[in-house]
């Protein structure tokens, strides 16, 4: 380490409330919540094409052959085996490595072409059908991981490795918060009709590996205390609160005199901020404000809190807010067996919601700075898992391709990236890597993915890993 | 050792250069080690270092051969020409005005600054004089400096402490005073606070070796042995789940009694390492040091279906390889699993020799499922077990059965309430039919069907089933709905209850039930949304699956009405509070069958209740006596402490006191290293890939350490680990040990003494703790008293504004340390000065407090065998023990230890950040845990110290500080106010009071309680009271 740098670093930590950042964006109250905002390493590199982001996480993998990426000759091949030089040595899950026998699958459901490009969408998604003009799909997604775990922590870590830190914690540290009284990266989860429980998932997703722990993302749940232990004991009135504050705050500035040490100073702003969330949190949660034709739009469940559709509107709350980085986990999309069944419920969930998002975004003139991405950590195999037709079938884990749709934000609307072969098995034109997507959605915000790095354990992180990563330019609008 | 010397030189001329800011360097003497290879490695090493693969241009300047090298195209010219900047190629390429040319090049991360450049050219200006690294040449001991003020020193570590102080011409701090340094030790040394009388004995006792003896007495003291192992299950990835997706539960808490027992005997280091690594192998070992080993069995298992074995198992070993490498050799060996280091000697063969060690366990690829430890295991009984505590905790359950024939105080008023209960009984009933509109169930293709009357019917069970039932609710339903009521009747074709086999042959059991009700459909429950449970009856039950063991979510028990073929039963539900029926038009009930086996109803139906159960919890006995009926005073007694909420108290500490004593005398599973008979044979892996062997390698260490005769295995890789002339371990240890006690280490990077980690700031201090450390056979507890004794340690940690700019990380040491309390340490100091604590040593994991719904909302639940996929929170002392004790689960880890910076434990973490956030006052503030360790602490104030001195004495308890007038006026003039205030509506104060499950004192005024509660919790959230100064 060289600790000429090292000092650097700490004098910016430690005198941040005197100095000027580094970063876009307002400074102040919100750096204690998020240090990393004062200490961006290297802030945004260029002119950012967005601001904020919402990742739509479909967590399980959903069925790209069912949904997206659809070759009209499968339903010939249905039945047919899938040949063994398509498969090429591929190495499988232990759930359908020992099948005798790998038939294709066509879509259950009627797909259509949708929008001026012509894209092809499942009847599943119809309120997607409906916003093809407004989204890029990237079919050509790929991933090495092929189970749950490893898969969905390097989409979201950079790293099939445990202990990196995810995606929104990078952008904390990276770029800060927008907001004074709301952290930077919030995340919000919700269960599957299709699969329930769905896959788990983990505090490492929203973890902030290496980086300072303030950078994880905060759970905002439903109920009472949205935010884990948001809400005053019972028979505490907020003004006996605030005088407990004021209390607080004298004995601490005294000692702050008298020992000299910074950070009685910063815990007494990281108190105010804590008396300020106790109200922007149940503002943020009250839906109250939000007219019929809001909850028209987002769909019946958007009533119901908790729900991936109350959820998606809470995200617009959110990003109007200044949030940086909202992140929804929706589970269930794990669809091995009974597909049939599964996959129109966890569509049903999801579809509505999703599309009235970008519609809501775009005319309240927040699409173009707000980048949306809809995906999960791999796809599904165009081959059943079980036996063919068999109401229990399915399909298993599929890495070598997936899709993955994004919307605003600077991302290039009405457009189709990357090709897969007949079988949606083999990427045939334009690969994206994970990787390429974290640097892609880094760039969005500013960021050369190179360039925002961090010194732990003698090497130099970054989201991208060791690997080399490319912006995507092809989708750029 | 001529080049130490060299080095402190050098130290002090950065630490001049960073008073004063980036000065140019003047024309002292540059170091390789200091000054150059920082820079080398940061900037160069990427592609010109230890790497092959990714070496560019074959430059290696990771060697002195590279450095001096003549260039590749050119050999007249070389790399370095010592003395020469002007013919020396490096320097010509880092100058270079052509940005093609110049190094390094445009798309590096970093360029180099003018300092650096300046720097490199002066070094070879200067001779170019290449050193090897500092860390890999073994220690020996240094004299000790010469210093200005000969009465300062208290022993060797002040010597080196205060000669570079010297050298900056600064002087060190004053000793803290004696409250401080009372409290500093005990929070260092047990991780828990002092009492008042304790501290303030310590400010009377004016003896000479007062400071010693405490010293002393700390070092002897149980809690001792639990501080260290706190830190000790953050290196060693402690956890009680086994982590990656499905994160069951595991047990491995004879492991952490282990090293509490280790701690706390003081065993040597070096056999703490051992046996740790290698106790299986030693010569007749014995359960506890296999018992030990448990140390690399900490990693995460999983037994996720599709993950492939071999795959699972190389992740497995690198974990081992990873945690040994950090912990004990300060190197990241782990970069080397898919390449060679980029910028330490650490080849990819290197790695796999590494790998080898380890990879000769009799394991499974996916292992772990069902709560049952992953093989290898052993059953013991717990190193913390006495004689001593098997007679006290059996005397407690003695007095507590006796207590439990004795009459209760509440007895009557228990009587009177059931009674009354009984005499609602069944009033105003009415059932509601709701009719089922879908049904869904995870991870099966068999779901259930809705049929038109409402009814859902399972015709092909699942093994493991959850059934997420929507029904709708009717539109005339008027009124409040008390509860829900299932009726399960018999199949027509089968006339059977249910699908089961084996001792409930045609039924089934209900393990958990769960309800959401809302104005729109949800298919599935919303735990943070579920409707509370406050009792639950049955038209009958089996005697070993009663009605009320749905409470409890977990699947290990269930209700089941028995083998009751053609005729129904029913399960009532009522609720913990009744819902208005306008606000509901569905509810989605989740019915959990099975306990692990098929045993799921075949039709069942559902009711929304208005009026009173018509069920009872209680035998036609019972409910007789209850009523007078018969007269069975026994009867009568038996169940009020069997059953009575008033009676939950004592059947907890039983149910407690129970659990430890088969904790105390039985043995316990756990996980162990042993050796597979056919060893796994080990292979180089291409890019770490399992599936990719390329040449085999037997077990080995890198060339450049030390040599290890016979690398035959573990046992003996550790004890080449604790080899006193090694120069890594006992550097990283004795610099871990000073990070415990000063918050940042000699050298700051704790985990990498390599390349590019930090230089040690007092490098000969470093090797004397080292040498001494070793020649005192590696003796913790005398090694942790010389830190503790020294004058350094015992500074004030007041920092003036001269040293916050000068040296504001504390470098230098001219000030004691003083850093944020570790989260664990927050919490048990509240626990502590509120009375709460509960002493007991080791054991198993406890469930304290924690929000509802953390674990489900992520977890597996109702779809795996795994257990610890729901929270249940115990009762009784487990709430109150210390946090090392807490359960740990790696993929939703206890929040509020989370939000105070705990890492995972999924991987090995040797440092914490200290974070300071908006989180952490919300913890304080509102977590009930805090709310009720002021509540306790309150009425301990009220019970046992005299009106005039509790202000006084309840700032001493909290911060171990005598407040000063304003302090008192401030606290005085909050009670005065929140008096009148909860006198105004005293049903706040009661409903602050009643934040925790310890009993409220009823000796006292509930407002006079509250408004102390209140002054309570204003201490706990002061900076002070969670800062170590």
């Amino acid at each position: 380490m060289n600790p000429l740098c090292d000092y650097e670093r700490t004098i910016t930590r430690r005198t941040f409330l005197g100095q000027s950042a580094r970063g876009i964006g307002r400074m102040g109250l919100a750096s204690l919540l998020f240090p990393g905002f004062m200490r961006a390493p290297s802030g945004p590199h260029f002119a950012p094409k967005a601001r904020r982001i919402i990742y739509l996480f479909q967590s399980g993998g959903p069925s790209h052959v069912d949904l997206f990426d659809y070759k009209p000759m499968q339903r010939q091949l249905h039945a047919t085996e899938l040949p063994d030089s398509v498969r090429g040595g591929q190495r499988l899950t232990g759930m359908t490595a020992r099948q005798a026998s790998f038939p294709v699958v066509a879509p259950h459901w009627p797909m259509r072409q949708c929008g001026v490009h012509k894209t092809w969408i499942s009847d599943l998604l119809p309120h997607t059908q409906s916003i093809a003009d407004e989204i890029c799909i990237v079919k050509s997604m790929m991933t090495e991981a092929i189970n749950h775990d490893p898969a969905i922590t390097f989409i979201n870590t950079g790293s099939q490795q445990i202990g990196h830190a995810s995606l929104g914690a990078w952008l904390s540290y990276g770029l800060g918060s927008e907001n004074e009284n709301l952290p930077a990266y919030v995340v919000l989860l919700s269960q599957g009709s299709g699969k329930n429980p769905g896959q788990p998932i983990f505090a490492r997703l929203w973890g902030s590996g290496y980086l300072p722990s303030s950078h994880q993302g905060v759970l905002l749940r439903p109920g009472v205390n949205p935010v884990l232990y948001l809400k005053d004991p019972p028979g505490i009135t907020r003004d006996q609160r605030r005088r407990m504050l004021n209390d607080v705050a004298a004995m601490n500035r005294k000692e702050a005199e008298q020992v000299g040490d910074p950070e009685i100073l910063a815990r007494i702003e990281a108190y105010e901020m804590a008396y300020r969330m106790q109200s922007a949190v149940p503002d943020l949660t009250d839906f109250s404000d939000e007219p019929d034709e809001v909850f028209d739009l987002y769909g019946p469940q958007s009533r119901r809190p908790g729900s991936y559709a109350a959820n998606c509107l809470l995200a617009r709350r959110l990003v109007e807010r200044g949030v940086r980085f909202v992140q929804l986990f929706h589970r269930g999309w794990d669809q091995h067996i009974a597909l049939f069944q599964q996959l129109p419920a966890q569509c049903l969930d999801v579809d509505q919601a999703s599309a009235a998002l970008v519609k809501d975004l775009k005319r309240r003139g927040l699409l173009e700075e707000t980048l949306v991405v809809w995906g999960g950590e791999f796809g599904r195999t165009v081959y059943s898992q079980g036996e063919l037709g068999h109401p229990s079938s399915g399909r298993d884990h599929h890495g070598r391709c997936f899709t993955l749709w994004m919307a605003g934000g600077g991302i290039r609307p009405g457009f189709e990236y990357g090709k897969t072969d007949e079988f949606s098995y083999n990427i045939v034109e334009n690969p994206v890597h994970i990787r390429d997507l974290n640097a892609t959605l880094l760039h969005q915000l500013g960021i050369d993915h190179n360039r925002l790095t961090v010194k732990f354990r003698g090497l130099d992180h970054k989201l991208t890993g060791v690997e080399e990563a490319h912006v995507v330019r092809g989708i750029l609008a | 050792m001529i080049w130490y010397r060299a080095l402190g030189v050098r130290c002090l001329l950065l630490l001049c250069l960073l008073a004063v800011g980036c000065a140019r360097p003047d024309n002292r003497l540059v170091d390789y080690n200091y000054d150059v290879r920082p820079i080398l490695a940061d900037h160069c090493f990427a592609c010109h270092g230890p790497d092959p693969e990714s070496r560019e241009a074959e430059l290696s300047l990771h060697t002195q051969e590279g450095l001096y090298a003549p260039l590749r195209d050119d050999s007249a010219r070389h790399i370095i020409v010592p003395g020469n900047p002007g013919a020396s190629e490096l320097v010509r390429r880092i100058t270079h005005s052509d940005p093609q040319e110049r190094m390094p090049p445009l798309e590096a991360p970093h360029a180099l600054s003018q300092f650096e450049i300046e720097t490199l050219t002066r070094w070879v200006d200067q001779g170019a004089q290449w050193k090897p690294h500092w860390s890999h040449i073994a220690p020996q001991l240094p004299g000790l400096p010469d210093v200005s003020r000969k009465s300062w020193p208290r022993n060797g570590i002040d010597h080196f402490v205060l000669a570079r102080l010297d050298e900056e011409r600064l002087n060190p701090s004053p000793e803290a005073s004696r409250r401080t340094l009372i409290r500093r030790l005990y929070l260092d040394l047990t991780g828990l606070p002092p009492t008042v009388d304790e501290v303030r004995a310590f400010e009377k006792d004016k003896r000479e070796d007062a400071y010693e003896r405490l010293v002393d007495r700390l070092l002897e003291s149980p809690h001792y042995g639990e501080r260290m192992a706190q830190h000790w299950l953050d290196l060693a990835r402690y956890a009680d789940t086994n982590g990656y997706s499905i994160d069951g539960g595991r047990h491995m808490w004879l492991w952490r009694d282990w090293v509490i027992q280790a701690f706390n005997a003081n065993m040597p280091f070096d056999e703490f390492v051992i046996e740790q690594m290698a106790g299986d192998l030693l010569p007749d070992a014995t359960d506890t040091q296999r018992i030990a080993t448990g140390f690399h069995r900490n990693h995460m298992i999983t037994h996720e279906g599709g993950t492939i074995p071999e795959e699972n198992l190389v992740n497995y070993v690198a974990d081992r390889v990873k945690t040994s490498s950090e912990i004990f050799l300060g190197l990241t060996f782990a970069c080397a699993q898919c390449h060679d280091h980029k910028y330490d000697p650490i080849t990819q063969r290197d790695y796999y020799r590494f790998f080898a060690f380890f990879n000769s366990v009799p394991e499974r690829g996916l292992d772990g499922d069902g709560g049952v430890n992953a093989v290898p295991t052993l059953e013991a009984v717990t190193p913390l077990s006495t004689q001593e505590e098997i007679a006290q905790v059996r005397s407690q359950l003695d007095s507590l059965r006796m207590l439990q024939q004795s009459p209760h105080p509440a007895e009557a008023v228990w009587q009177e309430r059931e009674r009354t209960q009984l005499e609602t009984r069944g009033k105003n009933l009415q059932l509601h039919p709701l009719q089922s509109v879908k049904v869904t169930t995870p991870n099966s293709g068999f779901t259930g069907n809705t049929l038109p009357d409402g009814a859902v019917e399972i015709d092909q069970p699942a093994w493991l089933a959850a059934y997420n039932v929507l029904y709708s609710v009717p539109n005339d339903l008027s009124g409040t709905v008390s509860g829900l009521r299932l009726v399960f009747y018999p199949d027509s074709h089968s006339g059977e209850l249910g699908h089961g086999s084996g001792p409930l042959q045609g039924s089934f059991a209900v393990t958990s039930v769960h309800i959401q009700a809302g104005m729109q459909p949800a298919d599935q429950v919303d735990y943070h949304n579920a409707i509370g449970m406050e009792r639950v009856t049955a038209s009958r039950y089996h005697a070993d699956y009663p009605p009320e063991s749905i409470l409890d979510d977990r699947r290990h028990a269930g209700w089941s009405p028995g083998i009751q073929r053609a005729r129904p039963s029913h399960l009532t539900i009522t609720f913990a509070s009744p819902i208005d029926a306008s606000e509901v038009s569905y509810l989605t009930v989740m019915v959990n069958f099975g306990m692990g086996q098929s045993l799921v109803a075949r039709r069942w139906k559902a009711f929304a209740l208005t009026g009173h159960d018509d069920g009872s919890t209680y035998s036609m006995d019972v409910e007789r006596a209850l009523t007078g009926e018969s007269i069975d005073e026994q009867l009568l007694r038996d169940t009020f402490y069997q059953r009575a909420s008033e009676a939950a108290p004592i059947r907890q500490a039983i149910a407690n006191l129970e659990e430890r004593l088969t904790v105390l005398t039985q043995a316990h599973p756990t996980m162990v290293m042993a050796t597979a008979d056919s060893t796994r044979p080990t292979h180089i892996l291409y890019r770490g890939q399992y599936d990719q062997p390329l040449t085999p390698v037997s077990p080995g260490v890198p060339n450049w350490l030390p040599e290890l005769p016979e690398a035959t295995g573990r046992l003996e890789l550790a004890r080449w680990l604790m080899d006193p002339t090694h120069p890594l371990t006992g550097r990283v240890t004795v610099n871990r040990f000073w990070q415990l006690l000063f918050g940042r280490g000699l050298v700051s990077t704790p985990a990498d003494f390599g390349a590019r980690g930090a230089l040690p700031s007092h490098p000969e201090l470093l090797d004397w703790l080292t040498v001494e450390f070793a020649e005192n056979g590696f003796d913790t507890k005398a090694l942790l008293k010389t830190i503790v004794m020294s004058a350094t340690y015992r500074q004030s940690s007041h920092t003036s504004d001269d040293l916050k700019l000068r040296d504001p990380e504390n470098r230098l040491l001219a000030r004691g340390p003083r850093f944020r309390l570790q989260a664990e340490f927050i919490r048990d100091q509240a626990l502590a000065v509120s009375g709460l604590l509960v002493k007991r040593l080791g054991g198993p994991s406890v469930n304290p407090y924690q929000p509802p719904g953390l674990w489900k909302e992520v977890s597996h639940y109702g779809s795996t065998p795994a257990t610890a996929q729901t929270f249940v929170q115990d009762s009784g002392e487990k709430l109150y023990r210390r946090s090392l004790y807490t359960y740990w689960k790696r993929t939703a880890p206890p929040p509020g230890m989370m939000i105070f910076d705990s890492p995972t434990r999924e991987v090995c973490t040797v440092t914490r950040e200290l974070t300071n956030t908006p989180l952490q006052a919300l913890v304080l503030l509102n977590d009930p845990q805090y709310v009720e360790a002021s509540r306790a602490f309150a009425s301990l104030l009220l019970n046992e110290v005299p009106e005039s001195e509790r202000i006084l004495f309840a700032y001493e308890a909290i911060t171990g500080r005598v407040p000063d007038r304003e302090d008192v006026e401030r606290l005085q003039t909050r009670l005065t106010e929140e008096m009148r205030e909860f006198a105004e509506d005293p049903r706040r104060a009661e409903a602050l009071l009643n934040v925790g499950a310890s009993p409220v004192s009823a000796d006292h005024d509930q407002v006079e309680q509250a408004a102390w509660l209140i002054v309570a919790n204003v201490l706990f959230n002061l900076s002070e009271t969670i800062t170590r100064s």
